[in-house]
């Protein structure tokens, strides 16, 4: 039995930390997170506020563990959506070539040439502004860089020996796509999917600061950090903490999604 | 390094030779144009109106009050208005005015083709028409309105209207089309550069209104004496903060939460003044949980004013639950009583609705310069204290400004425009929601008050009118008023005899020291 | 080549038309108009009317979108509502202004991005690649407003180098110009540095384990030659696809650092009339940035057989 790679398990215990903070906000944090509290407007980090309290007078670290759950739920099911949305496109785009790759790609273009703010905004202001309605508007936003990655795999691997052996030896067309091609996939998506993890953190965060409509008044970590601009002077940890849990978040979520690709990618296997 | 970017620093100082009388002055806007009236926003009034000047403009108080004119004579019918002409008064390009000037102005205003965002107000469209305008001699200038009117002089004094501004001919090009503002004000129009920033110098051939060096709103003492002033268009409110503790700005608006600190800085002064803005919380009568009285009253008593101020403003504003602006000369002893919180009626009045839990949704904005989300926030939080299901949804600002233009909300945490006339104050949120759906109010009986307003001059029969109107808007809760708007402005010290005033940056009587 | 690069432009313009059509429908289905923002809180309907009609609001939206494209089609991109001026020559300027911003910064980011990436690569799981994978993580995510706003306290307040706001043209004063774009650039550098080093680590861990490596180990080049000749070459590749994404997104998302830094550019000027509902000025910057992107990928497109021989112009 060998100890586990180094990655995944800083990796790791950064994520299981995460996981089980989320957990216990559900549950209990030492205060309500969207209480107010006029006397203790800005307070700094002390016994009883650990981490301060924020301008309205709520407690930092109350509203950190309540934003890691909705902000990791928000991330997650945005990165999803836009992986498999965009998976499929590309290798179906991919793979099939011809007229209906050169239709598709024009319109992944179309929506890759968009800005993502524009396409939040209006989507949000269709379908209202809620966390679905930022998973959908973001999740839609992020597809196409998928979709291009995956076809620009797919088109790179059609030239390998291996395929064209697939296919000498007489398999389908399906067979091929999802034994040889869509497991060489999986190692550029990883990448792409845990960096897309931190855009969304940010882009929740970004639209906050433009004004964009995103923020509820519940707390995730994105509107923390952007409610936190107009104080930097007079209390930096309203920034700091929240800055710190995204970066933490996302270190470990890169270390164990490069870990994991080291599992899954079959030629790596004893190429150490 | 350091060196390098210093005396590149040296060499941006000397490139400006100016800079020792100019200051610069942070706007978080660009202007719209430099049409005075025409293509505008609060903005763009701010900055047409140091340039050019009307006959009336408002004072202090918001009273209209002779400006390019020495006098203005009512006749006994109330419909012929005859404005004598101050004498020496010339034009940015040394020209002397002369009523021809005045009908000029006022005959380009009148036509569609002008875009005057006023018109409307002068045709009969809304209720006022002027019949007549003539200059029967340079120094006198004559308007004759269909029927009385107690507003007529307010309206041409709205800042809005730009003052119904006089303007020199040379301003438009022989085509016909705009060229640049060529008024008798304080200062000259300099340079725009759109997006970046916009000018204006000292003109040097101005004649003020009054001597003695006392501002007083757009009439009094109005003498120019910077050299220079460049509006800077920055947006980001934490910029301005930098910009104004490093230097680069000498004058600026600043958020409330920064206040207390700009103030410590030994560089900076801040000056706070209430404005006749509005902070409310509108309702919609006509949805189906809002239109219960019972309910309005209790979501009124459950809300603690002084902590919804504080929660914007800090220890700087104080609430005014009254449609009347605290600065006005109308807000006396009733409008001061106004709504009371009060949890514990809040909950027995929420018993006596009925109300079972239905959610209410609040819209709100995330400008930084108004109140709308703190507020919002504070007020969830009470409303749910008392048992209230109330929810706040964040829109931008032109969503929300079109869900009030329709009528489609329960409540919003909104701003009324600085209205100065108490008569405006009230046309400006009641009237017929069937014809115009952004209307709040809709009581016919109290409309007839209004009306009356319109057209009564006598001070104290005015006076009687607005405090039942108040008494009715307290005890019906159509909307709730939380908070009159401050102007909030760090200036370096070595500016001098800046004052805010309805929010408008008023450069004249300000003095650079050294 | 010359064929590809023709194909290429004509198939980009499809993709520009679905963007001109999804843009025009998309903005008007955002609640609010010009017409009552202008107005503010007074407006009667009368005045929104009349406004309206002026500004040619009321007409049907195919009547509105028959307009524009015709005169799209005549190179003109209309008006803008609240600043009167020509569309065209509006972006164009903000255009050369962000462009500066970006293209700085993305090709500092690469110069020192890529070999890091590379690096930390070869040395997988090393101590020196772990800590550049923290570092670049560290990087990419902090916001770029955050970030800026840090640069500006520190550079402008705190030591007093760099100008905190204003904007001057390198045209009209060069040295005074690239003072007020130090920091910008120092923000999306850093930014990019983040996403470039990973994707360039990620793509030469791909490379590296392929078998042609281990063919030239077997043949006894040197590791440094193995390194240069095949892995960095081949790695470029994917890297210069994501630095093409990189800037065809940046273009759209720069908003944010010019707010900060109060450059007058063209994400800003996008934002601006996005809340002001300047619907000419919207879907122009929109059909520009659209235009650009593709532009910006047909020139990555065409580079792509230099660094990568396997994938051939076709």
């Amino acid at each position: 039995m060998k100890l586990p790679a180094p990655n995944a398990l800083v990796g790791g215990t950064l994520i299981g930390f995460l996981g089980i903070v989320a957990a216990i906000s559900s549950v209990w944090t030492p205060f309500d997170p969207l209480k107010l509290s006029f006397r203790a407007k800005l307070a700094a980090p002390s016994a009883m506020h650990w981490l301060g309290t924020d301008e309205f007078g709520r407690d930092v670290l109350s509203r950190l563990m309540a934003g890691a759950a909705t902000s990791v739920w928000i991330s997650l099911l945005t990165v999803a959506l836009a992986v498999s949305l965009g998976t499929v496109i590309g290798l179906f785009s991919g793979y099939v070539r011809g007229w209906v790759d050169r239709t598709i790609m024009a319109f992944n273009d179309a929506l890759l040439a968009f800005p993502g703010i524009l396409l939040a905004l209006g989507l949000l202001a269709v379908v209202g502004a809620n966390k679905y309605g930022i998973i959908l508007a973001l999740g839609i936003a992020y597809a196409p860089s998928v979709a291009r990655i995956v076809r620009g795999t797919v088109l790179s691997l059609r030239e390998r020996e291996f395929i064209s052996a697939s296919r000498v030896m007489g398999n389908s067309e399906g067979f091929t796509m999802a034994r040889h091609i869509l497991p060489n996939c999986i190692a550029p998506l990883t990448v792409l999917a845990t960096s897309m993890f931190g855009w969304v953190l940010l882009a929740e965060s970004s639209l906050s600061f433009l004004g964009l409509g995103v923020p509820p008044p519940a707390p995730t970590w994105g509107n923390m950090l952007a409610g936190s601009r107009p104080y930097i002077g007079q209390a930096v940890w309203l920034g700091i903490f929240p800055g710190l849990a995204i970066s933490l978040t996302l270190l470990g979520i890169n270390l164990l999604g490069d870990a994991l690709r080291d599992k899954l990618d079959p030629r790596m296997r004893g190429a150490r | 390094m350091n060196r390098l970017l210093a005396s590149a620093f040296a060499l941006l100082a000397l490139a400006s030779p100016a800079a020792a009388q100019s200051i610069t002055v942070a706007v978080a806007a660009d202007i719209r144009s430099n049409n005075p009236g025409v293509n505008r926003d609060d903005n763009t009034d701010d900055f047409a109106l140091q340039l050019v000047e009307g006959l009336v403009g408002y004072n202090e108080g918001g009273v209209a009050t002779p400006l390019l004119a020495e006098k203005v004579d009512l006749s006994a019918d109330g419909k012929t208005y005859t404005f004598t002409l101050r004498q020496g008064v010339k034009f940015h390009n040394g020209a002397e005015l002369s009523s021809a000037d005045v009908l000029w102005s006022w005959n380009r205003y009148m036509d569609p083709k002008t875009d005057w965002r006023c018109t409307s107000e002068f045709d009969g469209r809304s209720g006022l028409k002027v019949e007549e305008a003539t200059a029967p001699d340079p120094r006198t200038f004559v308007m004759k309105i269909d029927k009385p009117n107690a507003l007529f002089l307010d309206t041409l004094a709205r800042t809005d209207c730009a003052m119904t501004a006089i303007l020199h001919k040379d301003s438009v090009k022989a085509d016909g089309s705009w060229d640049k503002p060529i008024g008798t004000g304080p200062y000259k129009f300099g340079e725009w550069k759109r997006g970046e920033y916009f000018t204006m110098t000292a003109f040097e051939g101005y004649k003020s209104p009054k001597d003695g060096g006392k501002a007083d709103g757009y009439v009094g003492s109005k003498r120019p004496l910077l050299k220079d002033v460049k509006f800077l268009i920055v947006k980001d409110p934490a910029t301005v903060k930098a910009g104004l503790l490093s230097g680069a700005l000498d004058l600026a608006e600043i958020l409330p939460s920064d206040a207390a600190e700009l103030k410590k800085n030994p560089k900076l002064s801040v000056a706070a003044e209430p404005n006749a803005v509005r902070h409310v919380f509108l309702i919609q009568v006509k949805d189906a949980v809002m239109g219960n009285q019972k309910l309005r009253q209790a979501i009124a008593a459950a809300l603690d004013m002084d902590e919804i101020v504080a929660a914007f403003y800090n220890d700087l504003g104080k609430p005014n639950t009254s449609p009347i602006y605290s600065g006005s000369s109308y807000f006396g002893e009733v409008e001061k009583k106004g709504l009371s919180f009060d949890p514990a009626r809040a909950k027995k009045l929420l018993q006596e609705a009925g109300y079972k839990g239905e959610k209410i949704v609040i819209l709100a904005n995330k400008r930084p310069i108004v109140p709308s989300f703190p507020a919002a926030v504070v007020a969830q939080q009470m409303l749910q204290a008392v048992g209230v299901n109330a929810e706040i949804e964040v829109l931008d600002w032109a969503t929300q400004l079109d869900r009030y233009n329709k009528g489609n909300y329960q409540m919003q945490s909104f701003s009324f425009s600085a209205r100065f006339d108490p008569a405006i104050a009230f046309e400006q949120f009641s009237g017929p929601k069937d014809k115009q759906p952004r209307k709040v109010w809709d009581n016919p009986e109290a409309q007839k008050q209004i009306d009356k307003l319109f057209v009564t001059s006598d001070r104290a029969e005015r006076q009687t009118i607005v405090d039942e109107l108040h008494k009715r808007v307290i005890d019906e809760v159509p909307m709730i008023f939380a908070f009159n708007g401050l102007d909030i402005i760090a200036h370096a010290k070595r500016i001098q005899g800046f004052k805010p005033w309805q929010s408008k940056l008023r450069m004249w009587e300000v003095t650079l020291a050294n | 080549m010359l064929r590809f690069a023709l194909t290429r432009i004509l198939m980009s313009v499809p993709t520009l038309l679905i963007v001109s059509v999804s843009v025009f429908g998309l903005i008007r289905l955002i609640p609010g108009d010009p017409a009552s923002l202008m107005l503010g809180d007074l407006a009667t309907p009368a005045s929104i009317a009349d406004l309206q009609a002026r500004l040619g609001l009321d007409q049907s939206l195919p009547v509105q979108f028959g307009i524009w494209f015709g005169n799209l089609l005549k190179g003109d991109l209309g008006q803008s509502i609240s600043s009167q001026q020509a569309v065209l020559p509006l972006i164009l300027s903000r255009f050369w202004i962000s462009a500066q911003i970006v293209l700085v910064a993305v090709l500092l980011a690469s110069l020192v991005a890529v070999p890091a990436g590379v690096i930390a690569a070869w040395k997988q799981d090393s101590s020196l690649d772990l800590s550049l994978v923290a570092v670049a993580t560290l990087l990419l995510s902090i916001p770029t407003f955050w970030l800026g706003l840090l640069l500006l306290l520190f550079f402008g307040l705190k030591l007093e180098w760099l100008p905190v706001v204003g904007y001057v043209s390198i045209a009209e004063n060069p040295v005074a110009g690239i003072l007020y774009l130090i920091m910008p650039i120092m923000t999306l550098f850093l930014h990019e540095i983040g996403v470039i080093l990973r994707m360039a680590r990620a793509s030469t861990l791909e490379v590296l384990r392929l078998d042609y490596i281990t063919h030239a180990r077997a043949k006894g080049l040197t590791e440094s030659a193995v390194l240069w000749n095949h892995a960095f070459k081949n790695a470029f590749g994917p890297t210069w696809t994501l630095i093409g994404l990189v800037l065809g997104n940046l273009l759209g998302g720069i908003a944010v650092v010019e707010t900060v830094f109060t450059i007058p550019g063209l994400g800003r000027l996008l934002v601006d009339s996005i809340f002001a509902r300047d619907y000419p000025v919207i879907q122009g910057c929109m059909l520009f940035v659209a235009f650009t992107y593709v532009l910006v990928n047909l020139v990555i497109d065409l580079c792509y057989p230099i660094f990568d021989p396997r994938v051939s112009a076709q």
